[in-house]
């Protein structure tokens, strides 16, 4: 058995998709236990385990050098992530996008494990796509937060949890109120204005603390932006290599074009 | 708190990792029929256990056909934690509500693998506790009227939080009568 | 038997590694003593609980009801007594229901100790077992690892020695009830005025052959003395940014309560 949440969360009599687990997965963990019984897994970011394996350090800290931004206004949310996919000190890809759509009005960001990352974001996302199918009718994003809260903290108390930390940008689809929330690994979920991840908190959190509103429009969202990703550019000590934004609006998700290649001098 | 026919929790709005603030509308009070219950510690089991109880007082009402009792639903709570005495939630809740039968206060506490702390004055907990068993120590009057009452336990709470650098950022605070409930947001500082 | 349920524990300890505090369990930093007299027992208690440093109830209760005859004095974490008595509490009012005969306290004991030391000494319950049964008055002590002791008279926790020097000078063999009343609560005032993690009250309880007493605040050495003057804020000192107000009867607004008659045809029913 491949989908170890078939066997552990006990959800099977839900019907919902069961993630395969990637080949370097749960199938290797028991042949790695098998063969050698004590053994450290170097590869391995096991949380359950006390001691932390250099790889895992690394891992960490290169999961909080990835970037995500959301920030919700009037009648849209704005998600960005960065483009860079980052493997130890190597970028491997500049067009990355760490986003999902989950239906009509919810987009769904992520950071985190190589790995895990996309294997949860679409589990999730056929989840939903699955529920759509199924009821002729959307999952708010309200409900689709709670559903991968529950999930991510039901992965959390499994042998090995998914180390994803997400944010998710929507707009009620009846109530055409505009929603981001912000979950960790750990599942915590809280209901935000805005938000992002990783060391990219530090910077534009305060920037937008100072100049975010509740009413802005669109365009004023995207200046916004910018302002973060401006510090960011000027404060990050690697290139993130731009940002796939993308806004949710009530009659659904538009990608944004953004301006990558903008300088920025430092301050 | 408890006052005179009347209870009140409240409760500040910050969710932070370590120093960091996430989100300043952050509530941590949950109502489930009458009672109220208050959860500090990690957020991630605020939100589980928040959820647990939702689901099993609902069950308790479709089953009894009524809502919990304050002093059922604290032993509920109480046997809840203890079931993961060695695996426990790291939070510790409060609970808050007037007795049906009676309309007489309840109120305790409980660490986080269920030991009950039944109080008649007051219960706190979170990171500013400390300050918070000071503020209350000294505040804290017998047979406080609803108006006093909400004014003791908001200054309690808005300068124990003053003094704690994680907690603060605003603060709800509801002040439960027979007959009904008021739900206050105050002004807190935000820093 | 409890199931405890381990599935936050991997977690837990992942959390532990990366800095996480552990959460404090309120223990019961305690004085409990029991002492024999002729014609039965009495077991006693102090009512502070702590967690670390910080009182954190001030009038809790140690003495465990185990059956009408048999009663325990806690120490150690205070779910642990709390849970451990009622679960054998319990065990013993099923068996004597089915048996048809009065609990005996060697049952609780062995009980007890059988649990404990199932459980390594994780569960940390230190308990005075005291009681009358058909064989007599008997008094145990109880420690978290599942080891028993049988004396006339006893002290546990944190303050056992301030209360065992009490005994230990003034214990003497057949005492009278009042006496051994007068005795265990000076050992817990010992207790209470000279271990930090003892205070406030004497709960005393005292059981002979015909009936139990409980003792409730027995002795109160430690009242707060009353408030000359008041703290009490003037209306409108806090500043409100946002008011709601849910009454009771708003809410039969939006629910109503019909009567329906009933059918007169009868429903279809499998028979």
């Amino acid at each position: 058995m491949l989908g170890r949440r078939h066997s552990e969360s006990g959800t099977g009599a839900w019907g919902q998709v069961f993630p395969a687990r990637a080949p370097n997965g749960s199938l290797l963990d028991c042949w790695t236990f098998k063969q050698a019984h004590h053994r450290p897994r170097p590869q391995q970011d096991d949380n359950s385990s006390t001691s932390t394996t250099p790889t895992a350090t690394t891992t960490r800290t290169i999961a909080k050098m990835e970037v995500l931004l959301g920030i919700t206004g009037k009648d849209f949310t704005i998600i960005a992530a960065s483009k860079a996919a980052m493997r130890g000190a190597t970028i491997l890809k500049t067009s990355d996008d760490k986003t999902r759509s989950l239906n009509k009005h919810t987009l769904m960001a992520f950071s985190g494990e190589a790995g895990d990352t996309v294997q949860f974001a679409e589990y999730i996302q056929r989840n939903a796509q699955l529920y759509s199918m199924r009821n002729e009718s959307d999952l708010s994003p309200s409900a689709l937060a709670h559903f991968v809260r529950g999930e991510l903290a039901t992965s959390l108390r499994s042998r090995k949890p998914y180390n994803v930390n997400l944010l998710m940008g929507g707009v009620d689809p009846i109530t055409g109120k505009p929603s981001l929330y912000w979950l960790d690994y750990l599942a915590s979920l809280a209901d935000v204005p805005y938000a992002a991840h990783g060391y990219a908190q530090y910077y534009c959190l305060s920037i937008l603390d100072k100049h975010h509103h509740p009413d802005i429009t669109l365009g004023q969202g995207i200046k916004l932006l910018n302002m973060c990703t401006d510090e960011l550019k000027r404060r990050l000590p690697i290139d993130f290599k731009g940002m796939v934004v993308k806004a949710v609006k009530a009659d659904g998700i538009i990608d944004i074009e953004f301006d990558d290649d903008k300088i920025v001098k430092s301050a | 708190m408890v006052g005179k026919d009347c209870v009140a929790i409240a409760c500040d709005l910050r969710l932070g990792v370590q120093a960091l603030t996430v989100s300043n509308n952050f509530p941590k009070i949950f109502q489930y029929g009458d009672v109220f219950l208050g959860l500090t510690g990690l957020a991630t089991d605020v939100n589980t256990v928040s959820d647990v109880f939702r689901y099993k007082t609902n069950m308790y009402r479709l089953r009894e056909e009524r809502d919990i009792a304050p002093r059922t639903f604290a032993n509920l709570v109480s046997s809840s934690l203890y079931e993961r005495r060695f695996g426990p939630y790291f939070v510790s809740p409060v609970v808050a509500g007037l007795d049906p039968k009676t309309s007489k206060p309840f109120i305790c506490g409980f660490d986080s693998i269920g030991c009950i702390d039944f109080a008649k004055d007051f219960i706190v907990s979170g990171t500013a506790s400390e300050q918070l068993f000071g503020m209350c120590e000294g505040l804290w009057e017998p047979d406080m009227e609803p108006d006093a009452l909400f004014e003791t336990i908001s200054q309690a709470l808005l300068n124990a939080v003053d003094r704690d650098a994680l907690s603060g950022w605003g603060a709800h605070v509801y002040i439960i009568e027979k007959d009904k409930v008021t739900k206050r947001l105050l002004k807190g500082r935000q820093d | 038997m409890p199931g405890f349920d381990f599935s936050n524990y991997n977690r837990n300890a992942a959390l532990h590694a990366r800095g996480v505090p552990l959460p404090k369990a309120t223990s019961t930093g305690t004085t409990i003593v029991g002492c024999i007299f002729d014609g039965g027992v009495v077991i006693a208690a102090d009512t502070r609980a702590t967690s670390g440093p910080i009182v954190a109830d001030k009038n809790c209760e140690k003495l465990h009801y185990i059956s009408p005859q048999i009663w325990c004095a806690g120490a150690g974490t205070a779910a642990d007594t709390e849970f451990t008595t009622a679960l054998i509490s319990s065990q013993l009012e099923l068996h004597s229901l089915s048996t048809g005969r009065k609990p005996r306290v060697v049952t609780c004991m062995t009980l007890l100790k059988q649990h404990l030391f199932r459980y390594q000494g994780h569960i940390g319950a230190y308990l005075v077992v005291a009681g009358c049964d058909p064989t007599g008055t008997h008094l145990f002590t109880v420690h978290a690892h599942g080891s028993t002791d049988k004396l006339p008279y006893v002290t546990m926790g944190s303050g056992s020695l301030a209360a065992m020097s009490v005994f230990e000078t003034q214990w003497k063999p057949q005492l009278s009830e009042e006496d051994a009343i007068k005795l265990a609560s000076d050992a817990i005032m010992a207790g209470i005025f000279n271990d930090l993690g003892s205070g406030s009250n004497v709960d005393v309880a005292v059981i002979t052959k015909d009936k139990t007493t409980l003792k409730r605040n027995f002795i109160r050495p430690n009242e707060k003395s009353a408030k000359l003057q008041s703290y009490a804020f003037p209306k409108g000192t806090t500043a409100v940014l946002n008011e709601k107000v849910i009454k009771k009867n708003d809410i039969g607004r939006y629910v109503t309560v019909e009567e329906v008659p009933l059918d007169e045809e009868k429903m279809d029913v499998d028979t």
